[in-house]
Parts: C-alpha cells; structure tokens; sequence
C-alpha cells in the first residue's frame, strides 16, 4: 500500500496504486490529467433481480448528473426512488447494471469502495461498537498506514473539531444520539476525503437536533469544501444544506436545480407537490402570448393570463394544470379571484392555514402573520387571488392532493 | 477483464432493455471482475475454494465412486437396492423421525440455557454456561453408559432408588435423551452467541409499548434469534442423523442409516452399499439445509445496527426467572449426574460390581495412555484455530461478499459435517493414500478430519452472528479505506468473538473426542486417546474408559479456559485514546515537518 | 496494545510448535522407515520397526511390543481396530498399504480378504506340528487361537430366580422364561453373532441354507432377544450389568469380564457349539523394507513364547501351538462338545445367511423398547 499521506494528494489524484491499476486497464479510455473531485454519473442504470428470482426491477434508470467540486448535492425522493442505490454505486458498494461513474474524471467502475478515496456517513452511524471513539475516528487514518503522529494529530484536530475530543476514550454506546453522529461525522470527514457521501444521516435524530447538526454539517462542508452527495427524503432538509437538489423518482432524474429553482420552477406536479405544497388547477391552454400564457379554468369563466409560466410546451385547446403554492394566494371577503367557502382553518402560530372550496378545487391557502391580517372562520364566503408571477402551467397529471 | 466494464456503456442497453438474463449474467462476470480487483480477497477466495476441494470434494467424489461401482465398474444396483428394500427404507425413515426430534428437543434445551444466561439477572450464569458447554467434551456413548448405568435394568436410580425391575432404556425414547443430552450444548452455542449480540432496545421498545414479557418473547426476541434457532436446528439436526456411537449403544432395534452404514462396512465388507447409504443420508441433511438458507434468505435479522445503545438492565421478574433457574437446574442435575457417575466410574474398582475406591485406573492410563493423549492434545491444538479461523472466513465471505459460487462454498463446506464418519474416513483413505496426494499415517490427515469435519458448527455459528450486524459496519470499515483482511481482521473477527469461540472450543473439544472419524486414519505414531477409550469400552473395561474421559475432560477444560483467555486478549475491545502528551507530542511533531 | 501483541506472539508461537512437533511426528514415520532401509543394505533387509493392524484387545498389545522387541529388537507399532473395521481398513487402503500384518480377528475376516487378493501367503515353520484342522491349506493365514462359544449368566440375576437355571442348551434360550432376557449381537456386525448364526444352522440344518428348523430356531431366539448389540462382547457386558439374564458370546471374552468380578457365570451348550479360529496374516504388498520383520512377528506370535502370553495376559485365549501352556480357568475345545465347525462354508455363505437372517428373523420391525 502506498496511500497517500497528505489532504491534498487524497483529494486530486486519489491513491496511486489505484491510479495507475485504473490506468493499465481501462487508461485508453480517460485521460488523468484533471485534479477535479467532482463525481459525474453518466447514463447510470442499475437493475436487481427481484427477490423472487423471477424478474428484475429497475432501481436506477439511466441517471446522468454532474456534481462540481466543492459542490454539495441532495439526492431527494420518496423511498424506494433510486437515491440510495445512486449513492450506492458512487461508493462503490453497488455497480452500476450499465453506464459509467468518475470521480474526479477517473472511471471508478473498477475501483473497489476502498480505493475510491470517499467517505460515507451511514443512516443509522455504523460505529465500531468495540472501539473507543478515539480508535473509530482513527480508523481510517490507520488503515492508511500513516505514521504514528500524524494519525495522532489529525485525529486530534477533527475530534476538536467536532467537539468530541472529551469523549475520546468512551465508547460509541457511551454516548448520546448526537454525539455519535458528530463521532460519524469526525470519522468520515478525517480521512479528508475526495467525495463525502450521506445517506440520511440525521434520520435518527429528534427534530431540535437534527436543525442543528444540519447547520453544523453544511457549515463543515463548506468549510472543508468537499464534495459531497447527500441523500434525504426531507425536503426541508435538502433546502437547508444543499447547493443543488436533485429530484427522483421511480429510479427516474426528474428535475434538478439549485433550491430556489426547484421551488419556483418545478416542472412537473409531483416535483412541485414533493417540494413545499402546492394546488393544483385544471385548465385549457388557449394561446400564448409572448412569455405569458392564456388559460381558461373550467366553470370560472374567465380567461387567465400567466406570465410566468415555465417552460412546458401546450397546445391550443390542450389540458394543463396550474401549480401554486399556498402562500401565493391572498383571501378576501370580497373583490378579486375565485369565489369559495372556508371548510378549514388551522392555525400555526406563525401562519393560519385555509382550506377554500371553489367550484373547480379544493385550495389550501397560507395566510402569514395572523396576528395581523384578516382572519376567516369556517363557513366563510371567500375570494381567493392567485399571485399571477408566481402561477406555473405544468402537464395536468396533477396528483390527488391530500 | 475491463472490456466487461466497457462493454456496459455500448449504446443501447441502457435505458429500454427487456428484462431479460443479460444483465444478470454480466452482474455475476462484474462479481468475478470486482474479485480480480481485491487480490486478497481473490487469494482467500481461491485459497478455500482448493482446500474445500482438496478436503471434502474429492473424498466425497470419491465416496460416491464407490457406491456408484462394482468390480465391474458403473452401477445404479446399489442405490436401488438403497431405495427399494424395506429394510432400508425404514431405517431411513426412523433417522429422520429421530433427527427431527432431537432436533427440537436438543434447541429447547439450548435455548433455555443461552436465554437464561445472556437475557436475564439469574444467579449462577456462569456455572450454567460451563455445565451447558460439558456434554460436549466427552465421546457421547459415555453418556450412553451413564444412562444404562443409571436408568437400565440394574441402573442406581431405576433399580437401586425406584426398585423398578424391568427398566428399558433401549430404543427412541432412550435415544432421544441420550442424544438430546449430547447435542443441545451445540445449539447453546450457537444460541448464545446470538442472543448475546441481540440489541436490548429492540426488546425494550417492545417493552415500552405496553407489551408483557412474554409477549415481547414471542413477537420480538423469539423471531430475531431464528437465524440462530434455524441454525441450531440443522446442526443437531445433521449431527443426529450422523451420530453412530449413541444408536449403535443404546438404540436397541431402532436403527439408524449411519449404524446400518457402520454395519454393513465393516460387518459385512460392504464398502459400496455402506456408502451409498451416506449418501442416502445426505439427502435429508442437504434439503434441510437447503431449506434454512432459503428461509433465511427471505428474512433479515439486523439488531447490531452500528447505532448504539445504551446499556441496560436484564430481565429480573421474579415469576421469569424462577422458572428458567428451576430448568437450568434440572438440566444441570442431570448433566451433574451423567457425569458424576463416570468420575465415580473412573475412582471405583470394577464399575457397577465392586465400589471401592482406587486410583488404579489412572495410573493405568497415565502409563499406557501418556502418549496418545499427548498426540490427541497437539492435534485437537492444531485444528481447532485452524478449523475456528477458517470457520470465521468462510462465514464472512459467504454473507458479506459476492463471488462466483458462493452458495457451492457454503455446501461444500457442510458435507463433511454430515456424512458418518466412517464413510469419510473411507473418502479420506480412498483420496490420502496414493501420491500426489500420499498423506496417510500423518497428522495432516488427522487434523484435515478435524477441521473440515467441525467447521460447520464455527461458520453456522458466524452466520447466523454476521446476519444480525449491519453491512454498514462493515462498509465503513471498508470506505474509510480498509482492505477485504483489514476490515476483517479489526472489525469482523472482533464483533464475531463470540461465535470465534464457540468454533474454536467445538473444534477443539471434538478433535480431541472424535471415534468413528478417525478409525481408519489413525497410525501408530498418531493413535489417539478416543480410540482407546472405545476399546477399552468394547473390553469391557468400563472403569479404565471413564480413567480416560475424565483425565480428557480435567485437559479439555483447561484448554477452553486458555482459548477464552486468548480470544479475549486478542479480539478485546480497543479502548485506545492517545494521553494528552502524546497529542502534543504528536502536533508538535507534524508542525515541524511542515 | 502491548498486551494484544504478546497474546499474539503466544498464539502464533503455540501454532508454530504444535505444528513444528506434529511435522516432526509426520517426518519421525518416514525417517524411521528410511534410515532402517539405508542403513541394512547389506543384510537382509529387516526395518526396526513393525506396522501392524489387529483386532487383539488394546490390553494385550503390549505384553506382545516387549517380548518381541527383547527377541528381535524390532519395535512393534500397533493400531488397533474391530476385526471388521481391519478388513475395512486393509481394503481401503490397498492401492498403498500401510501395515505389514494383519492380527487378530477369526478366519472368515482373513478368507474374505484373501478373496480380494489382499494377503500373501506365508507358511511359518512353526505351525508345522500344528493341528491340521485349525490350518488354512493356502497358507494364506495362520491360526493364532481358538474360541468356543458360551453363555454369559448373570448368577445374581439367577439367584432372583430360583425356579430358573442357568441354560446349557442352545434350547433352552429360546424358553419363554427367557423373554427379553438373552443378549446377542447382529450377525451383520460380529463375527462371533455370524459363528453362532452358521453353527445353528450346521447343527441343526446340516449346512443347508434353507433349513426350517434352524431358522425356526433363530426365529424363537429372537423373540427372547432384547437387542442386537454391534459388537461382539456387548452381550457380556449387557449380562455383567444385569440388563440381560444371558449374553452369548465368546467364552473367553466372558472370562475375561469374569475375572474383572462382574457377577457372571460361564456355561456352554451342551448340544454342540461353535468355534472361531483367530488369525494373523501378511498384507499384499505391506511396506516392502517391514517383510522379513512381518514373517518373524508372524513366527513369534505362533512360536511358544507367544502362544504362552494368552496365560501370562489372562486373556482365557486357547493356544493353537500344541506346546504352549493352556493358562489357569482356559476352556480348552476337548473339554466341550465342540462342532465340526465348517469356516469355508460360513465364509462362502455369509452375505446370504445374513440377508435372511435380516430378512426372516430380524426385519427390524419389532423395535423392542
């Protein structure tokens, strides 16, 4: 083993023994002059036999992504939409049934998970339950064969770092949840690696904690600048720390952009009902006009003009449906938009929550500082008026909105 | 090699492929190609695979030779005859009836012993750990012989106590408790290991939720220790099917395919038909194993999460404890008393005739024996880490790893387990005795025997341990950079010491117990002191026998003492934390360099 | 840390020993072999030391390993084995054997591996004034002692049951009173179960195979039968501890228990009974350098002073070598109405006899529990 033994030599040209191996087999292939740590998917597809034996399914299909160096990236989705197994096959734990993985432009596809220079933060920690914290956070440097002292020092460094260095000598069952998951943390991030990656880290965590330690490891991220692939299936979450979101569903890419995009711009209804809430409005497409779009909502017998709405094409006469988010809408007693009942007020504290009847949908409307504005009892007549700028026009595939 | 990889990326493939065996065969060459890239793994892989070769395949080929030819050459004769003589047919069937039902006589007793002593804030654990592991280290016909000299006709208890004359202890029911008796502590072990590893919170959350303990046991603690429960359940299973010495003493005219096979081997120098019988018995084992890894497969088990927990306290109700002591104690009364009489047997003159006390007997072992204990000793030494490691390997790369014929690595090593041992001394002659492979009159062939015989019971018990911790932990290992050995050696093994010792103390105690298994491997310069107690037995000599069981049992204890202390300081948890000079020492040290 | 490599240097260093001695062990065979066969280049080739399979008791081996090493200076080595197990072993290993003699063990085992090619013959000088009757006319084999068989009775178990009497018939074992009181092994695992076996049916059917009355017989024994042991001595033992009235077996394998002070009485049937004959022979094609040493072990076991060591073991062995002492409490065969006991024709017949015993005596469906 001839690993490396500074940061930097890690991060640009990963190990040479796996550098040069990569190179007498598949060398023809890439070139190696490139010192990026970005990781760039390219038509990732990975299929498992089901369990039964008979057939296979497709977890993953035909992803393509690119993450910048430095760049922290959330894979978000339901479960079971492929995000894990992505991350799965960046490690290395899962190989890719056809398409190609480079970590920093070097074709990982030959590249066992310990040779690949990342680490990995587990969902449910994956401590070393015979070892001290001291021993787990040393671990990688260890297998590394680094010297003594430096193994000492920069354990040191990440445990001070991380604000564990008194627990050095407890074990992991010694600790509280938090705790661990900074000891976690401390041991993927010690081994200054190339790509760090998440799988739902904070998951075991109560709500109060996991803000925090969100905070925290965005703020180490940054700090360290490593890239890093996140995965979650809190939307929230990935808003907080992400760079950039990328969204899946059924092993399928649906949409990705940075976090404002995603939320303002979400091209399709599941994209916009996943991220934040959203209502959805069947209408007819009538005509374009310049950016804007004309729309006629059924049983409202006006025309709508969107200026904004996205970039999905329609055709004159076709269905579409109009996606917006409950806080783009005002509530009045009388005056502009469609007329409704109020059949629900919830209040939050910070904002009421309105669920108006109209004759076309069923809308869930956000009013903010209630302390302030207008409040509505159920029973109420209503008007509700769409903030036109922010209305997107999206296929009308619109889910059931619960 | 690459050119598998490349070939991935051809357009085309990717995104409309009908489902179909393409990629499936590709995931199986990726298996093998991600194998060439980790060279230790490789090495380890091919490493077993030729020992299993060497060892078990090409005795068990030609085992099957042998029942598959007459002088003539190729014949079905004897397995039709096998399968169409009801006198075989029986036997077959009275093997499977009694393995089943030792098979779960033998795992209630285990599991009563191994949740007593790890569940629970019973009194004495540590006694009821070392009297649920004794009857493991004695050849089991001297169970045998306690029973008959206890229950029998003439028997202390049935006779002396209870006056009743006509006591019959031959036959199933005797069976069953002698081999019961013999073969729980198997699944103690394997138990053990398993619910010692269970994660209390599960139990807990249980608890919490409102749920009686013994609901908790049924819903929770029952279910996660399965793998286990399956495990020892095949174990005792194979074992009493293949046990010869407890039928062949006590089985009255029950009899089983492997006594029929000793029978007809040696009684009637019918080596074909004696193995085509072993292999008759193989088909039940086979399908019972076939049948735990396919249930098995459908369920996981993970408790050992990585995602620790605080430790707490174990059951202490008086009205769950009580009655668990009382069993254990029952358990152990009997135990005391199987072996009580042996060491009875060994100080008095002539066993059941005479009661005086004497020392006659071992000093007739001592001068006659010396050796041959010695030479069982130093085999039982050299198996057992050998059996006991390669147990732990074969475990790890069965359930952690994917390689190209992993499922005929799990089989391969269990037939050895489970064929009578006299036909695997026949596989073992017919292989060992000619060059290239000429190994007959040396220890090699001896502790091959030991080790491919008894592994089993080490990889089931590391199975059945590695499938209730999360692959994550061994994935950090491996992403935080450790190699295939690394990882094994510093995460693996350690978190596996208790199934490590289980393999290596049932390895151990049955190199230094086996008979049948070795009748024909045995040479002059390497006798073995079981093979003596079993003539001794056969001369009648009973008293001279329990000389030697008892000096086996004072050596075997003392080296699962020296094995649980070794284990211990080896695979101990690593409680490192450099002192505060050290670090200082060690920054300063960095600084300088930079 | 320090600790951990100390128990690691201990481990690896009891695996280096152990192994280190158990290869010296492996190279200690070999060595042996070779230098003896360098170093008598010259003389006849007589290796230092004997490997031989028996079947004798463990407890008489090494009376024998002293006399023939104070007469010859070769050391005996010895592994010990049932007479079925030795032919089983002798076969298995033919490709390569690794004994020079096979002792031990009545003559049907001997005629059985002479069928297969698996002895050579050896006439030893000394059975010259032998008994012809006790001698193999190839000179495949050479006998060694003979047995009659008896009736092991527990006098303890009699004493409960004064209206009984020991049997001295093979009549009266098959007595109702008898019931799950008579002790016998398998004729398919004892040769000594097989020998009573074909001297029923040589006494009582005249060597035809189907005769009716020696299977009613066997029939009506079976009834009293409370199990078919493997082993030949079994049966004693079942009757040294009272879990039967009556074991059959060889009488000096009952003497042998007797002397131990188990509570047996020996008796035999009146009406005739069987013998065996125990046997020593070369094994074909034995470690060619332990010939000369195989045909002199063979002479001594045959010779006065071996025969004489039957007495001095207290084995109740009967010396064949009409010379040799016939020790204290020996039943010798002229004492007894002995049959004219035909070993070709038990030898030629037994897979047959055993198949119908199987199948007409004991099918195995009577589980006697």
């Amino acid at each position: 083993m001839t690993t490396t033994d500074t940061i930097a030599a890690v991060k640009t040209t990963s190990t040479p023994s796996a550098t040069s191996k990569t190179a007498g087999t598949v060398g023809s292939l890439k070139d190696f002059s490139s010192q990026s740590s970005g990781v760039r998917l390219v038509d990732i597809t990975k299929v498992f036999p089901t369990p039964e034996g008979t057939g296979e399914t497709i977890a993953v299909n035909n992803v393509n992504l690119d993450v910048e160096d430095g760049e922290l990236v959330t894979l978000l989705g339901p479960s079971g939409c492929g995000k894990t197994t992505t991350l799965r096959m960046v490690s290395g734990f899962e190989y890719p049934s056809a398409g190609h993985i480079y970590i920093g432009n070097r074709d990982v596809a030959n590249v066992p998970p310990n040779k690949r220079g990342i680490a990995m933060v587990f969902q449910s920690y994956a401590l070393f339950p015979h070892m001290s914290i001291w021993e787990n956070v040393a671990y990688g440097l260890r297998t590394r064969k680094l010297p003594k002292e430096e193994v000492i020092a920069r354990t040191d460094k990440v445990l001070k770092l991380m604000d564990i260095a008194q627990y050095q000598r407890r074990f992991p069952n010694q600790l509280s949840g938090g705790q661990q998951q900074r000891v976690a943390l401390a041991r993927a991030v010690v081994i200054e690696p190339a790509v760090l990656l998440f799988d739902e880290p904070l998951s075991n965590l109560d709500a109060k904690l996991r803000e925090r330690m969100r905070d925290e490891l965005r703020s180490l991220q940054q700090r360290l600048g490593i890239t890093s692939i996140y995965v979650t299936h809190d939307q929230a979450e990935a808003m907080a720390i992400s760079d950039r979101v990328v969204i899946m569903k059924d092993g399928n890419l649906v949409q990705a952009g940075s976090p404002e995009d995603i939320y303002e711009y979400p091209t399709s209804t599941f994209v916009a009902n996943f991220i934040g809430k959203a209502n959805f409005v069947t209408a007819t497409f009538v005509r374009k006009d310049g950016p804007a779009a004309i729309v006629r909502v059924p049983g409202e017998d006006v025309e709508l003009v969107i200026p904004k709405p996205g970039k999905i094409e329609f055709k004159e006469g076709a269905r579409c449906c109009l996606a917006f988010r409950p806080e783009h809408v005002a509530l009045s007693r009388s005056g502009q938009g469609f007329p409704g009942q109020v059949t629900r007020a919830t209040y939050f504290g910070d904002m009421v929550e309105y669920v108006v009847e109209t004759k076309t949908a069923s809308l869930t409307i956000e009013v903010n500082n209630p302390q302030i504005s207008e409040r509505f009892a159920v029973g109420d007549m209503v008007h509700a008026a769409l903030d036109m700028d922010c209305v997107r026009l999206l296929a009308d595939d619109a889910p059931v909105v619960e | 090699m690459s050119s598998v990889a490349v070939s991935a990326l051809e357009p085309g493939i990717a995104p409309d492929r009908s489902p179909g065996k393409k990629v499936s065969s590709k995931t199986g060459m990726k298996s093998l190609n991600r194998l060439v890239r980790q060279p230790i793994l490789l090495i380890t892989v091919l490493s077993v695979f030729v020992l299993l070769f060497i060892f078990v395949v090409l005795p068990m080929f030609n085992v099957i030779k042998i029942a598959f030819s007459d002088e003539n050459g190729f014949t079905w004769d004897y397995l039709i005859k096998g399968l169409s003589k009801p006198v075989y047919q029986r036997t077959f069937l009275r093997s499977i009836i009694l393995g089943v039902i030792v098979a779960f006589t033998s795992t209630a007793v285990g599991y009563l012993f191994a949740f007593a002593t790890t569940r629970t804030e019973m009194k004495g654990k540590k006694f009821f750990n070392i009297m649920a592991t004794l009857p493991i280290i004695s050849p089991p016909f001297v169970v045998s012989l306690s029973i008959i000299f206890l229950f029998g006709r003439q028997g202390l208890i049935t006779r002396g106590l209870l006056g009743i004359k006509d006591a019959n202890v031959y036959g199933l029911p005797g069976l069953v408790v002698v081999q019961t008796m013999s073969f729980f502590p198997v699944a103690y072990m394997t138990l053990r290991g398993i619910l010692m590893s269970l994660d209390d919170s599960v139990e807990d959350a249980a608890f919490s939720m409102g749920a009686s303990r013994g609901r908790i046991f049924r819903t929770v603690t029952l279910p996660l220790t399965m793998p286990g429960i399956i495990s020892a359940l095949l174990l005792v299973f194979i074992q009493s099917m293949e046990d010869f010495s407890n039928p062949a003493v006590i089985g009255g005219g029950f009899s089983t395919l492997s006594v029929d096979a000793y029978r007809i081997i040696n009684g009637m120098n019918d080596m074909n038909m004696g193995c085509m019988l072993a292999i008759m018995l193989l088909a039940p084992t086979v399908c019972a194993y076939l049948l735990q890894k396919y249930w098995m497969r459908k369920k996981s088990f993970v408790t050992v999460s990585g995602k620790p927990t605080q430790a707490r306290r174990k059951l202490h109700e008086k009205h769950i404890v009580y009655p668990l002591f009382a069993g254990c104690c029952f358990f152990t009364g009997v135990i005391i008393l199987l072996y009580g009489t042996v060491l009875m047997g060994a100080f008095v003159q002539t066993w059941g005739v005479n009661y005086v006390l004497t020392l006659k007997h071992f000093s007739y072992v001592l001068t006659l024996g010396a050796g041959v204990i010695k030479n069982s000793v130093i085999l039982a030494a050299v198996a057992a880490p050998i059996g006991g490691f390669l147990g732990m390997v074969i475990a790890y790369l069965t359930v952690r790893q994917r390689f190209p014929g992993r499922r005929l690595m799990e089989i391969a090593s269990m037939l050895m387990f489970a064929i009578p041992g006299i036909v695997s001394c026949i596989g073992y002659v017919a292989t060992f005795n000619t060059k290239p492979l000429l190994l007959t009159g040396t220890a090699v062939i001896l502790v091959a025997t030991f080790t491919f015989r008894n592994i089993p019971v080490a990889i089931e018990s590391g199975t059945s341990t590695l499938l209730q911790i999360d692959t994550s932990i061994d994935e950090a290992a491996t992403i935080s950079g450790a190699g295939t050995w690394y990882s094994f050696r510093t995460i693996t093994l350690p978190m596996l010491r208790n199934a490590f010792l289980s393999g290596l103390t049932y390895s151990f105690v049955r190199a230094m117990t086996a008979v049948s298994a070795v009748i024909l491997l045995i040479s002059p310069h390497w006798n073995l002191a079981t093979t003596k107690v079993f003539a001794l037995f056969e001369a009648s000599q009973f008293s001279d026998a329990a000389a030697y069981v008892v000096i086996m049992i004072v050596i075997i204890l003392a080296a699962m003492g020296i094995i649980n202390l070794l284990v211990n300081l080896l695979l101990k948890p690593r409680a490192k934390a450099p002192s505060a000079e050290a670090v200082e020492a060690a920054l300063q040290a960095q600084g300088s360099s930079k | 840390m320090k600790t951990r490599k100390i128990a690691l240097a201990l481990v690896s260093a009891a695996i280096a020993l152990t192994s280190v001695s158990a290869l010296a062990g492996c190279s200690k065979d070999s060595n042996q072999g070779g230098t003896s066969a360098a170093g008598d280049t010259n003389e006849p080739k007589v290796s230092k030391t004997l490997t031989v399979y028996t079947a004798m008791s463990e407890d008489e081996l090494p009376a024998y390993a002293t006399a023939f090493k104070e007469a010859t200076g070769i050391t005996l080595e010895t592994v010990r084995l049932s007479a079925g197990e030795m032919v089983t072993r002798i076969k298995a290993e033919k490709a390569n054997p690794q004994a020079a003699v096979a002792w031990g063990g009545a003559t049907d085992s001997y005629i059985n591996l002479q069928k297969d090619g698996l002895l050579d013959q050896y006439t030893s000088p000394v059975t010259a004034n032998f008994e012809k009757q006790f001698l193999d006319p190839d000179g495949y084999w050479s006998p060694i002692y003979v047995g009659a068989i008896g009736f092991a009775c527990n006098h303890e178990w009699f004493a409960e049951h004064p209206d009984l009497k020991e049997p001295t018939s093979w009549a009266e074992l098959t007595s109702p009173d008898f019931k799950g009181e008579i002790a016998m092994a398998h004729p398919s695992t004892s040769g000594m179960a097989y020998t009573v076996l074909a001297t029923i049916l040589q006494l009582m059917g005249g060597q035809d195979v189907n005769s009716q009355e020696s299977w009613d017989y066997m029939k009506a024994l079976n009834a009293n039968i409370t199990q078919y042991s493997k082993a030949g001595s079994a049966p004693v033992q079942a009757a040294a501890m009272g879990e039967v009235a009556v074991g059959v077996s060889f009488a000096h394998d009952i003497m042998k228990v007797i002397a131990q002070g188990y509570p047996l009485d020996l008796t035999f049937p009146s009406d005739g009974t069987g013998t065996e004959v125990g046997a020593i022979a070369l094994i074909h094609n034995g470690p060619a350098d332990e010939r000369t040493a195989a045909e002199m072990f063979i002479d001594f076991v045959l010779s006065v002073d071996g025969q004489d060591l039957y007495a001095t073991n207290n084995t109740f062995r009967v010396p064949v070598n009409p010379d040799a002492e016939v020790g204290e409490g020996m039943v010798t065969l002229d004492q007894l109405k002995v049959i004219d006991y035909d070993a070709e024709w038990a030898g030629e017949n037994k897979t047959n006899l055993i198949e119908m015993f199987q199948q007409m005596v004991d099918d195995g469906s009577n589980v006697k529990s």
